[in-house]
């Protein structure tokens, strides 16, 4: 299991660059849609990162999000004939991924619900890194907290656009933000502080 | 609250990736791709029809939509590519020998059985699941949170205590692991019942499917639907496509070219390319079978050396409920219909030699001995009571396994 930093994707490869431009995007899709394997591969390229990291925040469960990510791109591969061009394509995949994802860990809850397995294997611990007790705050949040703020300050949607994505009310969307954002404040600020030495 | 601050500690806080993700996601999402455009190449969204050529699919169309809904159209509705079925055998009343021979494994409520060729019987225990170890040397039996290996005689070899209860023991063909689950864990432990070890927390209730090759690969089902690839030695695992989170059972056979994922609604073929000199498998196209509408599937099985799939549909209908045998072969499109009975049947085993099918017939207490060529089919009655002497209404039994192949 190797370990990704933000820093990491925000700098190595080609498959990590700045995203595409919306028209070279579009440009992609429409190829892609017409037959081009090699457009395929660069959307998947573009966008893999960002709907792993996603699923992972949601889940946090590494295999599961690899397995969310991979289905949200068969997804989009199955409908890329129905994708409208004149939209992002980001968009579409984070809301396949984060729905998935948001799935994901309803079953898990309720499955650890029905049954909590006794195990010889100790769960790892949390990483030290930055972002340790971040990651920790986080996954204490319900799975429905854990997606909004994701959608929000991960991918950077706004309130109305993530309400379209989980097909929720606008009102909703706020409050599940703002309950879940009071729970990591504390955490977030003390992460922050130790960053910076202050 | 800072919100840049916490946008920065989202975007960088360090998480786990498998290694290779990426890579292995990509290669399934071409192998997807290159799929669905060879299927639109060879598939009718390419054709165009002209006006005189659409008006005539309409009146086509009309006509069948017009058969298939009348009470003739039952037949219809039941087309298959050929249809080679023969009448029901008429029952024997003691299964005197196993047709094509072999040995069977036999879940009843009671215990396993072992069933030899001339028909004799030995419940192994009081077992809740079985399974054959490749050369039918032991059986690997769980009850409880017990797993255990006990000669086809019944002498136990060894047994553990695992940490939640058993289910879904299999022996892998190389004959040096077994792969069971214990709670929500897939675990693996050595044929000589030790260095039991967790595979993964994350896979569904359908058992898992080791390599035919007798390696260490071993295919199971995510949680998240996704059908994953793992090396039971912990060298890594990968997942290999889509196969739903309603998939009930997975087969790997086809000479280890193909796994056959099966859920109520769908059969479906992922091609896998086996592994050299310990590479992993390569993935290959994924397909699905053609089933008739409204058709559910009750069962079906890989054959031991073809992708040739046999499988049991039941099909709902206004004057009861029917069900039918089909093979689809290795090329996997119009199947054979080899059965079709009023009533539900069972679950479905093809014999070592792949030349006869096993089909379970719990509504008549019977059990169905089909051959896939030329030949009359067999039946045996009283299941049930076979497999629970001295009781009556006993439930019907599961065939757990036929063995063997080698």
């Amino acid at each position: 299991m190797e370990v990704e930093s933000g820093a990491v994707e925000r700098t190595a490869g080609p498959s990590v660059g700045a995203p595409p431009s919306r028209k070279r995007e579009r440009q992609l899709v429409r190829e892609a849609q017409a037959g081009s394997g090699a457009a395929m591969a660069q959307l998947y390229s573009t966008h893999w990162r960002s709907a792993y990291r996603a699923a992972y925040l949601v889940v946090h469960d590494a295999a599961a999000a690899e397995d969310i990510a991979q289905d949200g791109f068969l997804a989009a591969v199955d409908a890329l004939d129905r994708f409208d061009r004149r939209r992002p394509f980001a968009p579409w995949l984070h809301r396949i991924v984060v729905n998935r994802a948001l799935d994901w860990a309803r079953r898990e809850a309720l499955r650890r619900k029905v049954s909590r397995p006794e195990s010889v294997f100790e769960p790892l611990p949390p990483p030290a890194e930055i972002g340790g007790e971040m990651m920790e705050a986080l996954k204490e949040l319900p799975a429905e907290q854990r997606a909004v703020v994701v959608l929000r300050h991960l991918l950077e949607y706004t309130p109305g656009e993530i309400a379209a994505m989980l097909d929720l009310p606008r009102g909703t969307v706020n409050s599940r933000l703002r309950r879940g954002l009071d729970r990591l404040r504390a955490v977030a600020q003390a992460e922050v502080e130790m960053e910076t030495g202050q | 609250m800072r919100h840049e601050a916490l946008d920065k500690v989202l975007r960088e806080m360090p998480i786990p990736v498998p290694a290779d993700a990426e890579r292995r996601g990509l290669a399934v999402a071409e192998a997807a791709y290159a799929e669905r455009r060879g299927r639109e190449r060879g598939g009718p969204e390419s054709y165009r029809p002209s006006l005189p050529r659409l008006t005539v699919a309409l009146s086509i169309a009309t006509l069948m939509a017009a058969l298939l809904l009348s009470p003739a159209g039952a037949a219809v509705r039941d087309w298959v590519g050929e249809v080679v079925e023969s009448p029901t055998p008429r029952p024997e009343h003691e299964l005197a020998e196993i047709p094509g021979g072999g040995r069977l494994l036999v879940q009843s409520a009671a215990g396993p059985w072992v069933v030899q060729p001339d028909g004799a019987r030995r419940l192994l225990g009081n077992y809740e699941e079985a399974t054959w170890s490749p050369r039918g040397l032991f059986v690997a039996v769980a009850a409880g949170r017990t797993l255990s290996a006990v000669e086809p005689d019944g002498d136990p070899r060894w047994s553990i205590t695992a940490a939640a209860r058993v289910s879904d023991p299999r022996w892998a063909p190389s004959g040096e692991r077994i792969a069971y689950r214990s709670g929500s864990e897939l675990r693996v432990i050595a044929g000589d019942g030790t260095e039991d070890r967790l595979l993964t927390r994350s896979a569904t209730a359908a058992a898992p499917a080791w390599s035919p090759h007798g390696g260490t690969d071993l295919a199971y089902v995510s949680r998240s639907g996704m059908l994953r690839i793992a090396d039971s030695d912990g060298a890594g695992e990968f997942p290999i496509g889509l196969a739903g989170s309603s998939v009930t059972e997975i087969e790997w056979g086809g000479g280890g070219s193909t796994i056959l994922a099966s859920s109520r609604g769908a059969l479906r073929l992922q091609e896998v390319q086996p592994s050299k000199l310990g590479a992993r498998p390569r993935v290959g196209p994924r397909r699905e079978l053609p089933l008739p509408p409204g058709a559910t599937v009750v069962g079906a099985a890989l054959a031991p050396e073809t992708s040739a799939v046999a499988a049991v549909l039941t099909h709902w209908r206004e004057h009861g409920t029917r069900s039918s045998v089909v093979v689809f072969g290795p090329g996997g499109n119009k199947p054979r219909r080899l059965l079709s009975v009023p009533g539900s049947l069972g679950q479905i085993a093809w014999s070592p030699d792949g030349r006869r099918l096993l089909v379970a017939w719990p509504f008549a207490d019977q059990w169905l001995f089909l051959p896939l060529g030329r030949g009359q089919g067999r039946a045996v009655a009283d299941i049930s009571t076979a497999f629970a002497p001295g009781k009556r209404g006993a439930s019907f039994p599961r065939v757990e396994g036929w063995c063997c192949r080698r």
